[in-house]
């Protein structure tokens, strides 16, 4: 099978920019992998843990629904993918180790009796479930532990700078991590970072009731995950300069931008901004090289593909259409930030403040897109905003509050799907 | 390693690691030239030993001028590569080269296993897990667990000449589906005990 790339568009506000005067321009860059070919790939082998917590507070509704999303998720792995189960409270229990998802009905007899009861070796629970998985790595596969938990690493190793160190270090071992917090009570500023450095997805379960959901994109992600170890380098040509990468992804060791992983036909969205001198009417100018660098999943190589970017410089461009995707990226992006902004104020005490930045997300969202407000991801985005908003005025709530603004604000900046 | 024997080897470990780049302003391979003049720009350390007039350079030196060239490769600006290479240790520019990260290579698929089980050690008090990991492969959930009990006892049952299985009394067979995984673990820890053998 010959290699796919992935696709790289650049796209500007209008199709040409203004000559004649120094300026900073938004530049769009799409990266859209390859479609999932369903009829001629194989499914990417999987070898998953999922790791459960039991603790006390899991008793009820919660435990019902973690039961049934583990239940699904045996439904849905086929013969061919392993599957382990660790549950754990301050003791941790190895459910059934590693096998060929096989016999689903005795898989699901086990996962049947998982009860709520004690407190949480959050961190140790990991290790083992990186354990049951750790003897029969795929190379070209997916090997994956899925921590599911809705509280606070309170037994062993509790520093999560510690843990997230750990869980970049397994990354490069060839075993990610996702993590799936379920309720207000867990630590986001645990969760979240333990999967972007562990290379998986972060996922917030608000209500019981939509675990199976998450589990459910979870599992299509990682048959649809196209490339992992993604990296970019944008140079931008003599006389540019790189204002701002609105989507403050961390950088590599080398100074690169740190990408998430590439899903197959879900697309990156990525905006620069580009700081530039007056350029010459009818001139052409090459503002920008591309390099990006990532590793398919059916490899076990690094592959790059390379981009550059020219655009016309014209006396006017008024005629010229707007790009409603460009102004809409831009913007979510600075929502991304307010939330965080929101977040950081949140953890000050400062409810009020936090409120401000984010009415004014709400305000500068609906005057810039208001030629397309009725576009559904316009109408999700201030919903979502509006929903924190007035949830901080429920002093009870505002864990769920800063748990909501962190997972929109990931998933803004990563192009994941909530 | 005197200079000319520098150069060779740099241009070899280059070319193994599919370091490659465009012809253009920068040169291809470094040659001695090109070496003395990273020399003079400090992006490679004077060597630390002399014989007669002669530098000699040793393993450092060639990581340093390997991520100096990776880098160029790159197009990082010489500011940016001096920032990246200068005064970090082996260690530091093995990572910076990705000669660390090299499970996802394949060339050593027991690397994770090996750390999570360092992760455990400290805190893990029963025996076995750090000084032979291979044997501890867990049989049965139940394995997992810390025993004190000694009202527990151990069976011998021969499988074949030179083969024994190890039976404790309280262990319960498993379910049908199990028994399916347990056949392939032992068949696992059979071959890997051979391989390591060899």
């Amino acid at each position: 099978m010959t290699q796919q790339y992935p696709k790289i568009e650049f796209f500007t506000t209008r199709e040409k920019v203004l000559a004649g005067r120094e300026q900073t321009i938004d530049v769009l860059i799409r990266i859209t992998p390859p479609d999932l070919d369903l009829e001629n790939t194989k499914r990417t082998p999987l070898n998953l843990s999922l790791v459960l917590d039991r603790s006390g507070s899991m008793a009820g509704d919660k435990m019902v629904r973690a039961r049934e999303a583990a239940m699904y998720c045996v439904d849905q792995m086929l013969p061919t993918n392993r599957l382990s189960v660790v549950v754990f409270d301050d003791r941790i229990d190895t459910l059934f180790p590693s096998e060929p998802v096989t016999n689903k009905k005795s898989m699901k007899d086990l996962i049947c009796r998982i009860d709520a009861r004690g407190s949480t070796a959050l961190h140790e629970a990991w290790v083992r479930g990186g354990l049951t998985i750790s003897d029969l790595l795929l190379e070209r596969g997916i090997n994956r532990v899925l921590l599911i938990t809705d509280g606070q690493a309170n037994v062993g190793i509790t520093s999560t700078d510690e843990i997230v160190t750990q869980s970049l270090a397994l990354f490069q071992r060839g075993i990610s991590t996702s993590t799936i917090g379920i309720g207000a009570d867990f630590n986001e500023d645990l969760l979240l970072p333990m999967a972007q450095s562990g290379g998986g997805n972060a996922w917030h379960v608000v209500e019981p009731q939509d675990m199976q959901r998450i589990f459910q994109v979870e599992l299509d992600g990682l048959v649809a995950q196209f490339a992992h170890t993604v990296s970019l380098s944008l140079i931008p040509s003599d006389g540019i300069r790189i204002a701002d990468v609105l989507n403050d992804f961390e950088l590599t060791e080398t100074g690169r931008y740190r990408l998430p992983n590439l899903q197959a036909g879900s697309a990156l969205d990525i905006v620069v901004q580009l700081k530039m001198g007056a350029q010459a009417v009818g001139s052409t100018l090459r503002l920008l090289d591309l390099r990006m660098g990532f590793t398919p999943q059916d490899q076990n190589t690094a592959d790059v593909v390379k981009s550059a970017f020219s655009v016309e410089f014209v006396e006017s461009n008024e005629d010229l259409a707007v790009n409603h995707e460009v102004v809409k990226a831009v913007q979510f992006l600075m929502n991304a930030r307010a939330r965080r902004e929101a977040m950081e104020r949140i953890d000050r005490g400062d409810f009020a403040g936090a409120q401000v930045v984010l009415g004014q997300s709400i305000a500068a969202t609906q005057a810039v897109c208001a030629p397309f407000a009725s576009m559904e991801a316009v109408v999700e985005e201030c919903a979502s905003l509006e929903e924190v908003a007035k949830f901080l005025d429920n002093r009870n709530q505002d864990g769920m509050s800063r748990k909501k603004l962190a997972y929109a604000a990931y998933s803004r900046r990563t192009g994941k799907i909530s | 390693m005197g200079l000319p024997e520098f150069a060779r080897v740099s241009e070899q470990v280059l070319s193994e690691l599919g370091i490659e780049q465009k012809r253009g302003t920068v040169s291809l391979v470094p040659d001695e030239r090109t070496i003395r003049y990273y020399l003079a720009e400090g992006l490679i350390q004077p060597a630390d030993e002399k014989q007669g007039t002669a530098s000699v350079f040793a393993y450092k030196h060639l990581l340093q001028l390997v991520a100096v060239k990776k880098l160029q490769a790159e197009h990082l600006p010489i500011r940016k590569i001096r920032e990246l290479v200068t005064d970090k240790d082996e260690q530091q520019l093995e990572s910076l080269l990705g000669v660390n990260a090299s499970a996802r290579k394949g060339t050593d698929d027991k690397e994770a296993k090996r750390y999570l089980e360092s992760l455990l050690a400290p805190s893990m008090s029963f025996g076995g897990i750090q000084g032979a990991p291979q044997e501890t492969a867990p049989l049965s959930p139940a394995a997992e667990a810390p025993r004190s009990d000694s009202s527990v006892s151990w069976q011998r049952v021969e499988i074949e000449p030179g083969l024994e299985l190890h039976i404790r009394s309280d262990y319960k067979p498993a379910v049908a589906a199990r028994t399916k995984g347990l056949t392939e673990r032992i068949r696992t820890a059979i071959s890997r005990y051979w391989r390591e053998r060899q």
